[in-house]
């Protein structure tokens, strides 16, 4: 490398630098979505580890204690706590609980006995992954808790009963999430990107220069992406359904909430795009901030799962009800402790509130 | 100069005790300037000087701090909508719509303008600045005159009777650049008053019936090219040694027609009164040194302001 060659390199890098002290708002939102991924992998580890599981136990007697705090140690994906068959009965079917885990009074005698013994697991079967990590977590607990004891001649069974009478498999119900994510993305980023261009090419200027208010042309505008957007959601939509072959239970309210959702992201795009007013970094914002609010919507699991907090702060959120009105309309699945017309009144309220902001900050943002 | 106070209808704008500023920074102070309706006026001027400011508050982009403006009769302190349907805007920026056609991007702004039957208007706009052929070509395939024509042509769709243009030769060759004089010219024909903001002096000089000369957000001057050329006179450069460029210098102090001389590194520029002729000055230089030849030409941007100093 000759001397002069290493200059453009400092040179190009200094130029670089001032070049990002002077975009503050790209850097800001760069970093914000490195972080986003933090968050993201906490909000994966924090929504897979802790499944509310009711325990009723029936036995007094030292073997229902000690195979307790085997279960315990064995499986991590259930946050066991002990209640009384009542209250745990209300609370499966509110939502509050992934399973309840009743050990019979019986099961120390049988235990020490070498008798047959059952142990019954009521399970919200809302996706087949929560109904396999007990088929799998089960099991392996009651061969651990022989070893332990050195019982040889162990005879304990589970029987599984499902809250729900068909089983959904996670692909299946993951998908159907995904679509809400779809429509976030699609219709956020084609609403964003188009206002945000208007005041990035110097459009905006001769649009004000018009008799009509610049208000008009650009609701046009927005209103052709949530058009195109909705659309482009049939794609995806088309790939669920004969990809994947989910058909969904009730069709019209499937493509009813999509529409809503397509409609209410759309209307947040254009908020970001009057706000940020440059196409590249609401782009990404969109992009980084559609994972997160993915996650800490139910998307993976009913978000009831995953704690008090994080279900609080999932109503933050309107993929949140999003998610929950889709996988009614396609699973027949009550994943939200909140009913459907409740889950379509937030996000209509939502809807309404998106626009009347975009709407304002249009009308303040255009000169 | 133009004075402000004379009859309202006369004029298309009228700017009295105009100030802006922008943050900290004056770029507009006590402008007062009026411009005749179905005229081109310029306002010429260096880069900073507050051209551009100065179009903003015409179109209500920007509001004044102090003064009031009139545009076409109504007075103007910000957007004013009713106005917009008689003035047309060029701005500085070729901003256009990249990915539509030169058609789509004009079928648009005529939207805007609520223009009725707008395919036959455009036609007759395109073919009157020679864009026919590019109809369907999207903008972003133009040349930077092209599409500085394409921007003309918007802002001509409605027929306004006030044209307002930041620049309209920014950036294009001298063909494109004749060409559109050639149009602001045939729109003044029609009764169109236009406005040009520039900083080229030949192009005030050709294209103008007035030229306000602003500075530092102030206007100087304000007169026809004619009188703006004979403050600034001709020039007359010749060449000598330095040495004999200052012998010479010294000799026409008191020539009758020589408005200032100037030192160059060729020798020396004699401006001379508009009226005045070269051959006593030339008659002068031959008695007093040798020089090695010499050109007339009209003063450039510089020199039109160290005339003007002066005044500002």
């Amino acid at each position: 490398m000759r001397r002069s060659d290493l200059q453009a390199v400092v040179g190009g890098f200094q130029a670089e630098i001032l070049q990002l002290r002077r975009s503050p708002l790209f850097v800001f939102l760069t970093i914000v979505q490195a972080i986003t991924f933090l968050l993201l992998v906490s909000l994966f580890g924090l929504t897979g580890s802790s499944a509310p599981v009711a325990l009723i136990c029936k036995d007094t007697g030292p073997y229902a204690r000690t195979f307790i705090s085997t279960l315990e140690s064995t499986h991590h994906s259930f946050d066991l706590k002990e209640m009384d068959l009542a209250s745990a009965t209300a609370a499966l079917h509110r939502g509050d609980l992934v399973g309840i885990l009743t050990i019979p009074e019986d099961f120390s005698q049988s235990v020490l006995f070498g008798k047959d013994v059952t142990i019954r697991i009521d399970i919200d079967n809302v996706n087949t992954d929560m109904t396999d990590d007990v088929q799998r977590g089960l099991p392996s607990a009651i061969v651990r808790f022989g070893q332990q004891l050195h019982l040889p001649d162990l005879h304990v069974r589970v029987v599984e009963q499902d809250l729900i009478p068909h089983d959904t498999g996670y692909i299946a119900y993951l998908v159907v999430s995904g679509l809400v994510l779809n429509a976030f993305v699609i219709a956020g980023i084609l609403s964003a990107t188009a206002i945000a261009r208007e005041f990035e090419s110097g459009t905006i200027k001769l649009l004000s220069l018009a008799p009509t208010s610049a208000f008009f042309p650009l609701a046009g505008r927005a209103a052709a992406t949530t058009v195109f957007a909705g659309g482009a959601l049939l794609l995806p939509l088309a790939i669920v359904v004969f990809g994947y072959r989910i058909v969904p239970v009730h069709p019209m309210a499937a493509v009813g909430a999509l529409m809503l959702c397509t409609a209410l992201f759309s209307c947040l795009g254009i908020v970001l795009g009057a706000l940020l007013k440059r196409t590249v970094p609401v782009a990404s914002l969109i992009v980084g901030m559609s994972l997160p609010l993915y996650l800490c919507s139910g998307a993976l699991e009913p978000e009831r799962y995953d704690g008090e907090k994080l279900w609080i702060l999932g109503h933050l959120s309107p993929v949140y009800h999003a998610v929950g009105v889709v996988q009614m309309a396609f699973h027949g699945l009550k994943v939200t402790p909140e009913s459907t017309s409740v889950n379509i009144l937030a996000l209509a309220c939502w809807l309404v509130a998106m626009l009347a902001l975009a709407a304002w900050l249009l009308r303040r943002r255009t000169p | 100069m133009v004075h402000a106070s004379l009859l309202p209808s006369e004029f298309a704008v009228r700017f009295e005790g105009v100030s802006c500023r922008i943050g900290k920074r004056t770029v507009l102070e006590g402008v007062d300037l009026a411009m005749k309706q179905g005229e081109i006026t310029g306002i010429l001027g260096p880069n900073g000087a507050g051209k551009t400011t100065l179009l903003s508050i015409i179109t209500g982009l920007r509001t004044p701090h102090t003064g009031s403006v009139t545009v076409l009769g109504e007075r103007v302190s910000a957007r004013h909508p009713e106005l917009y349907r008689k003035i047309g805007v060029v701005l500085q920026e070729t901003a256009l719509y990249d990915e539509l056609t030169t058609f789509e991007n004009l079928q648009f702004a005529a939207s805007l303008y609520g223009i009725a039957a707008p395919r036959s208007r455009i036609e007759a706009v395109l073919q009157r600045l020679d864009l026919s052929d590019r109809t369907r070509q999207r903008v972003g395939q133009l040349s930077g005159g092209m599409r500085r024509r394409v921007i003309l042509a918007r802002a001509l769709l409605h027929s306004p009777e006030l044209l307002i243009i930041d620049e309209p030769t920014l950036g294009v060759d001298v063909e494109a650049r004749h060409t559109i004089w050639s149009h602001l010219r045939v729109l003044r024909s029609f009764g169109t008053t236009v406005i040009v903001s520039t900083n080229y002096l030949d192009e005030a000089i050709a294209l103008c019936d007035t030229v306000a000369v602003l500075r530092a957000g102030r206007v100087i001057v304000s007169d026809t090219p004619e009188g703006l050329v004979a403050r600034a006179g001709s020039c007359l450069d010749i060449e000598c040694t330095a040495g004999a460029g200052e012998a010479l210098k010294a000799a026409l102090v008191h020539t009758e027609g020589v408005l200032r001389t100037q030192l160059t590194p060729t020798g020396l520029s004699v401006f001379l009164q508009g009226s005045a002729l070269p051959d006593p000055i030339l008659r002068t230089a031959l008695q007093t040194t040798t020089i090695r030849g010499f050109r007339m030409r009209g003063a450039d941007l510089a020199e039109v302001f160290h005339a003007l100093e002066p005044l500002s």
